[in-house]
């Protein structure tokens, strides 16, 4: 607690405000799925708007990305800007299981008996329930000490630091639904507890934002919430920023490229990928799939692909950088993400970004607001084939993908969301 | 003396069902969607059946009988028409009732909606006459105005219409090209020798189109005293108003209980009372009134959207793709001598389908006020360049067959056909 408390210095008051305590997990460099850089575009454009004063709270991740991260998030992206941070040890991240919580533990607990340091004294919690709560009485401490007038909250392990935070200072509290138990879990599963965390955060909370239509209709029909306490504010864009390296490798001169880029779990579809592209090499031999991304479903997909007798045309590529994604977005003819459930899906922005055609499932949030790509139900490998082809077919049809495609997400800018986000503010904070 | 000219178009394209790449070879049935949803042609023509062309009808019948006085023109386009003789003959004959009353004119287009004056003169004076064709067998009539696809017109246009012999044609009446003059006269085209043309009086057409359920419009609601003042006022600065409209208007745009039936049924009695006002079709406007100055539409026209021109149907790479290879077949398609393979390349010829390609809304996000059955632009071009691939193969084969192609190249036929 004593290295706590040291940091505490770098707050620094700001003039009055509307002042937002929002908690969150993760923060770019340093995350594990698309909410942490969320919260890092929606806050990066509110803290643009006049009366904003936003504290950003979030747990420690291991000490070593930790370093890194706190060296990006201060020197370069938020100089100057009213935000501060606020960090508390925890071992919590976006995704991070019961299991993996005690794997990553066991890890740097080692790592830390390696170096001479006594684990007796740990800062971490034995399990993740108990990190959350760890967490909110962190967080408990902020507001013991400074006031704020509304709270922001992102997913069900911010919850309970959320509601105490709320109750504490009795302002107002706004819930964001990125994912929920329930979809992790595909219904069948889910962990009661963090079923019922996530419940009670959204029973207690004034206002619910949730991040598409298909996450709403999730939390109205598994969660029983009010639909008239929900509101949808849907990201925007994703930068990938300027391409690095556009070395094309040879294959490209002979083949078209079809890309997948996601983890490979069932969740994201890889395997209704695998079957479509079946279905492509009737028509086109000159073809490369490229599936970029790591998961546990990998070594199934490499022998699926066997199976088919397509291995050939198949590159793996496992987990990949930013810079990577700038290239494989270059390479690929026409994207595709075959996701069987997706609150959103950030990466059909990025692709568009990089002027690539882009197909989309239906089953995805990002579907609901797109317009200049195609869409296709997961299950239809027949139709998700037919659109594939005329895609690389017919350059007309590619090249007004492209364009458009381009000019739409480029529309699709952060403002809009962060406006939305600090209208809700509004609105609570003169009704409490 | 004013005249009021009342012109309704009823058209509805053979939309393409969703035609996979899997499809191309193998399948023929290439409009034979049979979902019952917005791309099932038959379940299309029965629902505005339902809604608008049989009450609509049973209206104008009521009228024409009350009043000897009203008249009113249609223009039905032969896909339309040969939809009706296929899927609904009752509401065909609700048509035919319609214009034995003798107070109805019947106009002519080309058969297929299409937009082939754009591409090939040849093959839009050869669908011109396929439709006067179908209007003299099925009504008995014989056009002498004549209306171009989405009223799609230039002073081209004008002058190859007065070559084929029509006395009258209609257009657009739009405000770059009238200036300060008013639609409600009667001009010759730029070029032409006797051709008249009626343009259309947008304002008064759309109050009744587009507005007439619009509660945020100053005027609603439109009443028929209201809009039968407008039209008097013209009395004096006028000689016709030619309202000029979509017949889905009524009943389907339009829906029922916004009183447009009602309206409908009280114009012409409100109208007449005035003892100056009369109701014309078409040609006994051409024949009553003399040109009062030229309509010069030196570009293109049309009754499009804000800007009147051709952007709803070609412009966007995939629509100008999709055009240009439906009329590079043509020369092959006719070679091949097979009447039912020529029908339907023509029925991929209408202007519907390339308007469903049409991006320029789209892409404002504004996906509700677009008109389209496929899911986006995107989804109707790959119907349709799949449709024609395999009508591409299919006309391949045949002409190989009878050595028109040798080594994929069009060879001269050595016989006449």
């Amino acid at each position: 607690m004593e290295r706590f408390k040291s940091k505490r210095v770098h707050i620094i008051l700001e003039k009055d405000g509307m002042k937002v305590l929002m908690l969150g997990w993760e923060f770019p460099p340093y995350f594990a799925g698309g909410a942490g850089i969320v919260c890092y575009e929606l806050t990066k454009e509110m803290v643009k708007m006049d009366d904003v004063d936003m504290t950003y709270v979030m747990p420690f991740g291991p000490e070593e990305v930790l370093e890194q991260h706190l060296r990006v998030l201060i020197a370069n992206n938020f100089k100057g800007k009213k935000i501060k941070f606020k960090r508390i040890p925890s071992l919590l991240g976006a995704y991070t299981s019961q299991k993996e919580y005690s794997q990553t533990k066991r890890l740097i607990d080692q790592k830390r008996a390696k170096m001479g340091i006594d684990n007796t004294t740990s800062l971490y919690g034995e399990n993740l329930l108990e990190e959350v709560y760890n967490f909110a009485e962190r967080v408990n401490t902020i507001v013991d000490d400074e006031s704020f007038d509304v709270v922001h909250a992102h997913d069900w392990t911010t919850f309970p630091a959320a509601i105490r935070a709320s109750e504490e200072m009795k302002k107002p509290l706004i819930v964001h639904m990125h994912i929920t138990e329930f979809d992790k879990s595909g219904g069948n599963g889910a962990d009661p507890h963090i079923y019922s965390i996530e419940k009670e955060g959204m029973e207690k909370a004034d206002k619910i934002i949730a991040i598409s239509e298909k996450v709403k209709d999730g939390l109205v029909k598994n969660y029983g919430i009010d639909p008239a306490k929900i509101e949808i504010v849907y990201h925007a864009k994703i930068d990938l920023g300027p391409d690095k390296n556009l070395d094309f490798p040879k294959f490209k001169d002979k083949n078209k490229v079809i890309l997948y880029a996601g983890r490979m779990t069932l969740q994201k579809g890889p395997d209704y990928f695998i079957e479509a592209a079946k279905k492509v090499t009737n028509f086109y031999k000159n073809v490369i799939f490229i599936m970029a991304g790591s998961g546990d479903q990998m070594n199934a997909m490499i022998e699926r692909t066997a199976q088919l007798g397509i291995s050939d045309k198949f590159l793996f590529h496992g987990f990949y950088t930013r810079d990577e994604a700038n290239q494989f977005f270059n390479l690929a003819d026409v994207f595709v993400m075959p996701s069987v459930s997706e609150p959103f899906g950030l990466v059909p922005f990025e692709a568009m970004g990089k002027n690539t055609p882009t197909i989309i499932s239906k089953q995805s949030g990002a579907s609901e607001i797109l317009s200049n790509v195609l869409k296709v139900d997961f299950w239809d490998t027949d139709r998700m084939a037919d659109q594939i082809v005329s895609v690389l077919r017919h350059k007309e049809l590619s090249g007004t993908m492209k364009k458009e495609g381009k000019s739409e997400v480029e529309k699709l800018t952060w403002d809009k969301p962060a406006r939305r986000c600090v209208d809700i503010y509004k609105d609570l904070i003169g009704k409490k | 003396m004013v005249s009021l000219c009342f012109y309704f178009q009823v058209h509805q394209p053979y939309r393409i069902r969703k035609y996979s790449v899997f499809d191309i070879g193998n399948k023929k049935d290439y409009f034979e969607d049979r979902s019952g949803t917005k791309l099932d042609n038959k379940w299309i023509v029965d629902k505005v059946a339902g809604k608008c062309y049989l009450p609509t009808n049973a209206v104008l019948l009521e009228l024409l009988k009350k009043h000897p006085e009203f008249k009113i023109s249609f223009s039905l386009s032969g896909v339309f028409l040969e939809q009706l003789e296929e899927f609904a003959p009752d509401v065909l004959k609700s048509f035919q009732d319609l214009v034995e009353t003798g107070q109805v004119e019947i106009l002519s287009e080309t058969y297929y909606h299409s937009l082939s004056f754009l591409y090939d003169k040849e093959e839009f004076r050869a669908q011109v006459e396929l439709h006067r064709d179908l209007v003299k067998r099925l009504f008995g009539a014989q056009p002498t105005v004549f209306r171009n696809t989405e009223l799609i017109y230039n002073n081209e246009l004008a002058g190859e219409i007065e070559a084929m012999g029509y006395k009258g044609v209609i257009a657009e009446g739009a405000d770059h090209l009238l200036g300060w003059r008013s639609p409600n006269f009667l001009y010759k085209p730029v070029g032409t020798e006797r051709i008249k043309v009626l343009l259309k009086n947008y304002k008064l057409s759309d109050d009744v189109a587009f507005r007439f359920s619009n509660r945020g419009w100053k005027d609603w609601p439109l009443t028929v005293p209201k809009y039968v003042q407008w039209l008097n006022s013209i009395n004096g600065s006028g000689e016709v108003i030619n309202l000029f409209m979509d017949y889905e208007t009524f009943g389907e745009h339009q829906w029922e209980d916004t009183g447009i039936f009602e309206f409908l049924r009280h114009l012409p009695e409100e109208f007449l009372k005035h003892p100056d006002n009369n109701f014309k079709t078409p040609s006994e406007v051409v024949d009553a009134y003399p040109t009062r100055g030229e309509y010069d539409a030196h570009s293109f026209i049309s009754w499009a959207d804000l800007e009147r021109d051709l952007s709803a149907w070609k412009g966007n790479e995939i629509q100008d793709a999709a055009m240009d290879r439906i009329y590079d077949i043509g020369e092959r398609v006719k070679l091949t001598g097979n009447d039912k393979l020529i029908h339907r390349w023509r029925k991929l010829q209408t202007s519907d389908h390339f308007y469903y390609m049409c991006t320029k809304w789209f892409s404002d996000g504004d996906v509700h006020k677009y008109f389209n059955p496929y899911e986006s632009p995107y989804e109707a071009f790959i119907a349709y360049m799949n449709v024609l691939q395999d009508l591409e193969m299919e006309v391949n084969d045949i002409l190989k067959e009878r050595g028109f192609v040798k080594d994929g190249i069009l060879v001269e036929p050595r016989i006449n056909l």
